[in-house]
């Protein structure tokens, strides 16, 4: 009887669970408190309280909207959870205000221009919250049928049985609507809103006449009358797009025009124009407001030295977002020239930014973030292997230490323990080199490896 | 009423050729609203007449039939989800004398059906007693002239699992087509077919 059980739990949990596990997943937000002080830990966080400290500071000038193209830069060694600040940033700030995040080497690529790939960037990071009129379609769901086909590859198919008070229609489904059905676990009583336009399906309840079938229904099950009338209506929604959705929207070629211009992925810089005097336009008559909100370039040395002067120039606009990069270099040559720059960044640009920075993490605190990371990553782990475990993070690296608590897991449960114990993770760190002791390995056996005949004259020229 | 409607065609940028035995005009007004009609080449009666607005956010929105059926097929995937097939299909189709709505793939008896006119809403509305089909619908012809709604002039019959609505035309409105059509018979179309291109 119990297996049984146990197997359904399992499979709940696998459609709960779509989101995986990454590296800075149990990152919540920024774990301040009211006064902006920092909590020791708190949201995911672990110490670095000044750079959190520092960093609630920047979410207010964000969340107040008014400065325009602040540039803030976050260095420190590697492993000191800049990108960690940075994602808890994103989510302190909620779903609304746009943040887009990429590396620096993301914007070099053929299909177009560095400066494009950073204005786009730019674009995306601003938003308009603007009135629009949509199609939507509200109802209450008689029947949800979807059919997996019988050779169990392929489409399925689905169909959504929706009714009013005065009326009942039926939906054919298309393979996005049959995920985002099954993702918001819609079925018969339920009240639905669906936005033809973007297909985002929102549960308003269940009906009145289904309050009688009790169920398992959560404390929180809201109960709503049946709307009326037609199932499809026009509604007045407000809703954010970013600049370049809306570029994107008016520079799509028309008809056989598309044949010769050719798709290139680049926007016309009248393009841009027309529509920020649009949005402008907008903005005083009231219609549209700005949402200014993040761009987060991570590896910011990977940039050269001509988008380093865009940037400059860049910033300056008053439609440009707040920029906040991070780099774990020191006085480097900035890419592209010969010179040398602290960070690898031109000192007329750093002479822009304000800097936080981030220090190495203490015994405490390594101890703390693997406790969490074990949480995160469900794994249960003695006090003893946590132990062992912060003396390898402190002598080599908090990611080393981090990766070995998936490793140690799995041999954990090959030997069928109930918990990580010293001797797992002693197994694992004699099966995985870190960096340093590959380093060591390398230097001891150099003459072994290949082309190694040639090699030591350049490399000391070099 | 009818005249500043007919003088906001006469005022449209107009575009207009024959093709598969219809003459296609294509009127584009001073906001960028674009319509299309379509009538046929014997008979003169509207076949399609259709509306494209721009959106909020800019670019080209889609058609809407005003009357007439949607030609291009729905892709499911790009949509999402569509109305199945087996649902009632509202499709308006005029004569010379009547507007005319038909909604095909209703199987109940004719008993079930009431068409009441709301003028203070300007609308007509169609509903079911079995609560299977409702539907709310205006007449854009006697909105743009200003012409109230009026129940006597509906009439409407039940075959073949059809729905057939007809409202009679008000007089100001047949005349005012009238002098449209002489209107178009002045108008020069490009024929389909290979583009006149003579080089000088």
């Amino acid at each position: 009887m119990a297996a049984p059980t146990a197997e359904k739990v399992q499979e709940i949990r696998e459609v709960t669970r779509i989101e995986r596990i990454g590296a800075h997943s149990h990152i919540r937000g920024l774990g301040l408190d009211d006064a902006l002080e920092a909590r020791q830990v708190s949201q995911g966080m672990v110490g670095q309280v000044k750079a959190r400290k520092a960093a609630g500071v920047i979410l207010e000038i964000i969340k107040d909207g008014k400065i325009a193209g602040r540039g803030i830069l976050i260095a420190g060694q590697p492993g000191t959870g800049k990108t960690a600040i940075a994602m808890g940033m994103a989510q302190a700030l909620g779903t609304d205000t746009p943040f887009t995040s990429i590396a620096g080497s993301e914007i070099f690529s053929l299909e177009m221009s560095k400066t494009e790939a950073l204005t786009q960037a730019f674009r995306k990071s601003i938003g308009v919250r603007i009135k629009e009129e949509t199609e939507i379609i509200e109802g209450e769901i008689v029947e949800v049928q979807i059919d997996r086909p019988a050779t169990g590859t392929g489409a399925k198919v689905g169909k959504l049985t929706l009714k009013t008070t005065e009326m009942e229609t039926i939906y054919q489904l298309g393979q996005k609507m049959i995920e985002s059905l099954t993702k918001e676990k819609a079925q018969a009583g339920d009240i639905v809103t669906i936005d033809k336009a973007t297909g985002k399906i929102t549960k308003l309840g269940r009906s009145f006449t289904r309050a009688r079938d009790y169920d398992a229904m959560g404390a929180q099950t809201k109960f709503v009358q049946c709307p009326e009338g037609e199932l499809q209506k026009r509604k007045e929604v407000v809703h954010t797009v970013t600049l370049h959705e809306i570029d994107v929207i008016n520079s799509r070629t028309q008809g056989f025009l598309a044949l010769f211009s050719g798709d290139t992925g680049e926007i016309k810089s009248e393009v841009r124009e027309q529509i920020n005097s649009k949005v402008a336009e907008w903005r005083e008559e009231g219609k549209a407001e700005i949402v200014p909100g993040v761009l987060f370039i991570d590896e910011v040395h990977m940039l050269d030295i001509e988008c380093f002067s865009f940037l400059n120039r860049a910033l300056e606009s008053d439609m440009a977002p707040i920029l906040i990069m991070a780099t774990n270099r020191g006085i480097t040559r900035i890419r592209g020239t010969q010179y040398t720059s602290p960070h690898g960044i031109p000192i007329d640009l750093l002479d822009r930014l304000v800097i936080i920075s981030t220090s190495p993490y203490e015994e405490k605190e390594i101890k703390q973030i693997l406790r969490i990371r074990c949480e995160e990553e469900d794994v249960e782990m003695s006090d003893d292997a946590l132990t062992v475990l912060t003396r390898i993070g402190m002598e080599t690296s908090l990611r080393y230490a981090i990766q070995l608590i998936t490793a140690s897991s799995l041999v954990c449960r090959k030997r069928k323990g109930s918990e990580v114990d010293v001797e797992d993770i002693k197994r694992v760190y004699s099966l995985f080199l870190d960096e340093s002791r590959s380093t060591q390995f390398l230097k001891e056996y150099q003459q072994e490896f290949m082309f190694n005949e040639m090699v030591p004259d350049e490399m000391e020229t070099s | 009423m009818a005249d500043i409607w007919l003088g906001k065609l006469q005022s449209a940028q107009k575009t207009c050729l024959i093709q598969d035995g219809r003459r296609k005009i294509h009127f584009t007004f001073p906001d960028a609203t674009e319509m299309a009609e379509e009538y046929d080449t014997k008979t003169n009666d509207l076949i399609v007449r259709k509306w494209r607005k721009k959106g909020t956010l800019g670019g080209a929105g889609r058609w809407e039939m005003e009357i007439g059926e949607q030609s291009v097929p729905i892709n499911l995937e790009v949509e999402g989800l569509m109305e199945s097939s087996l649902n009632p299909i509202f499709v308006r189709k005029d004569t010379k004398t009547h507007f005319q709505w038909r909604i095909r793939n209703l199987p109940y008896p004719i008993d079930t059906y009431k068409v009441a006119a709301k003028p203070e809403e300007r609308q007509i509305v169609i509903s079911t007693t079995n609560k299977k089909y409702y539907k709310k619908f205006n007449i854009p012809d006697l909105d743009r002239c200003q012409v109230q709604i009026d129940q006597s002039a509906i009439e409407f019959a039940h075959a073949n699992n059809t729905l057939i609505i007809s409202y009679k035309k008000p007089p100001q409105i047949v005349d005012m087509e009238k002098r449209f059509q002489q209107e178009l018979k002045k108008m020069k179309a490009s024929n389909d077919g290979d583009v006149d291109c003579t080089p000088s």
